[in-house]
């Protein structure tokens, strides 16, 4: 196996340890923060650059938005060597206590998604492993954000599933949608985005080591209100530092990560 | 709400951080390792003792077999104020390495089971509260336990789904490959209880986590498939008293973590 066939990457085009966002724009932006980096391969949806972050080695590659073409990365970056992946990116929250510009830190995901269910059945935990969950408070603690650890709901649509028709096109509404959130911010659920699942599940299967932190901006039951009209550009607020902060986050959370692994 | 319905405990008769085997004849063998204890309850399958080990207010509550009677367990002791759980049990393992005596530390459930489903839908993951995780792993480590980390297949049922071990060599074709197809996903062992506590544990916001003691090795069974508990599990005196020496070291370290944070 050489060069894969999506992400155009070979063996020792990426570090162990590789961040995972999903825009491929936010990649170069991620790289700028290390002291060394080069852009290896861009593809589809899928930009890679190689690096060193703090004497540490790392990469950063572009999932793309969704289930589908992460685990199309995943499975790439796995046979290229890659053994450690912590996604980073930006979510929505469904608890009251979890502010915009928190930072949420993933230990585990509620798999809305399709992908993952072809791997491993749905009862399967979408887990994070613990090494990196403790790695990222850690890394959280020293940076000084407010952080929040906790499960994700991961779900492979973005427009649809709010409680009131408007979110997604022409009003098209199922009633099960009703409930689904207030359903969540009951089981405690953190926050929502679109990769996490595929990736911890993955991860499990093949005995390799995941996690993820994620920028909240917004709360998705106050978002989705009474008039059930969703306007992201409106309602979901990209202010000028948070994706820089993301950034920092996780490429703080690898270097801690390979310190630990380079004293165990 | 005072006296529970089903453990007759009220509230002021149980610590903060309960232990859960399974079985009511343990309870009483894991409180003779703590300096103070005393009966609280016994009712069905529920025994209760609460005491003193090494300086830290433990109880040690049983649950019978299986998600329902954990369930119930589980409401009720919360309800009289218990905020951590972890569970000691015996487990059966799915992978070579994973050798009888050793034990495993459960981050997460496969969630076979039916109780923890009427709680939250399939794709709510089961996980252990990352602090519990920790300092299972810190006792573990601490008392020379060969131990692993990963996650547990949580099924309501002890004598299927095998070939050859229902009743009668009653069998569905779908469970040829039942624990095979288990196995690949990773998963450490096999247990009964570990799902639903995860779940509701996540959902209420409180925390737990689950210690077991590997007692037989699946994939040792002949190729009959026929399974006699009562010659291959090895559920002895001293790997029992190890088990419950994990679980009380697990509890006094959470306990003194906890301190050392509410003092910060």
């Amino acid at each position: 196996m050489t060069l894969q066939y999506h992400l155009k990457l070979s063996p020792g085009d990426v570090a162990p340890y590789v961040l995972l966002p999903g825009d491929p724009g936010r990649v170069p932006l991620v790289a700028s923060l290390w002291e060394e980096s080069h852009e290896v391969a861009s593809n589809r949806e899928y930009t890679t650059f190689t690096g060193t972050y703090r004497g540490v080695p790392i990469s950063c590659t572009s999932t793309g938005i969704g289930c589908p073409s992460t685990a199309i990365a995943l499975e790439e970056l796995a046979r290229v060597g890659a053994t450690t992946f912590v996604r980073i990116g930006t979510c929505g929250t469904f608890q009251d206590r979890v502010h915009p510009g928190d930072m949420a830190i993933f230990d585990s995901a509620a798999r809305y998604d399709g992908a993952s269910r072809l791997y491993a059945p749905v009862e399967f935990p979408a887990v994070a492993d613990h090494d990196v969950v403790e790695a990222s408070i850690a890394a959280g603690r020293e940076l000084g954000f407010p952080v929040h650890v906790g499960t994700t709901r991961t779900a492979d649509a973005f427009y649809a599933m709010h409680p009131r028709p408007g979110s997604s096109f022409g009003d098209y509404w199922q009633s099960w949608w009703r409930g689904h959130f207030e359903d969540l911010k009951r089981m405690n659920v953190v926050a929502a985005e679109m990769e996490a699942s595929v990736i911890l599940v993955l991860a499990r299967i093949w005995g390799l080591r995941a996690g993820g932190v994620a920028v909240v901006l917004d709360n998705v039951l106050d978002v989705s209100g009474e008039s059930g009209e969703f306007d992201p550009n409106e309602q979901l607020v990209h202010g000028g530092d948070e994706i820089e902060r993301l950034a920092r986050f996780g490429s703080e959370t690898v270097r801690i990560l390979a310190e630990r692994d380079a004293a165990a | 709400m005072s006296l529970q319905y089903h453990l007759q405990v009220a509230p002021g008769d149980v610590a903060p951080l309960v232990l859960l085997p399974g079985d009511p004849g343990r309870v009483e063998v894991i409180a003779s390792l703590w300096e103070e204890a005393r009966h609280v309850a016994s009712r069905r399958e529920y025994v209760t003792f609460t005491g003193m080990y090494r300086g830290v207010p433990i109880s040690c509550t049983s649950t019978g077999i299986g998600s329902p009677s954990t369930a119930i367990a589980l409401e009720e002791l919360a309800r009289v104020g218990a905020t951590t759980f972890v569970r000691i049990g015996t487990c059966g393992s799915l992978q070579d390495r994973v050798r009888v005596g050793d034990v495993a530390i459960f981050d997460s459930a496969i969630r076979a089971d039916g109780a923890s489903a009427l709680y939250a839908p399939a794709e709510y993951p089961a996980v252990a509260h990352h602090e519990v995780v920790d300092a299972a792993i810190e006792a573990a480590s601490a008392l020379g336990t060969p131990h692993h980390v990963g996650t547990t297949f949580s099924t309501d049922l002890f004598y299927v789904p095998e070939p050859g071990s229902a009743f009668g060599g009653y069998e569905q074709s779908a469970w040829r490959e039942r624990y095979a197809d288990v196995a690949r996903t990773g998963a450490l062992a096999a247990e009964m209880e570990t799902g639903v506590l995860l779940v509701l544990a996540r959902i209420w916001g409180l925390r737990a986590g689950a210690v077991a003691l590997v007692a037989d090795v699946a994939e040792e069974r002949d190729e009959t498939g026929a399974f006699d508990p009562q010659a291959t599990f090895d559920v002895s005196a001293e790997p029992i008293e190890r088990l419950a020496r994990l679980g009380c070291e697990t509890v006094r370290i959470l306990a003194e973590r906890d301190r050392v944070r509410s003092t910060d």
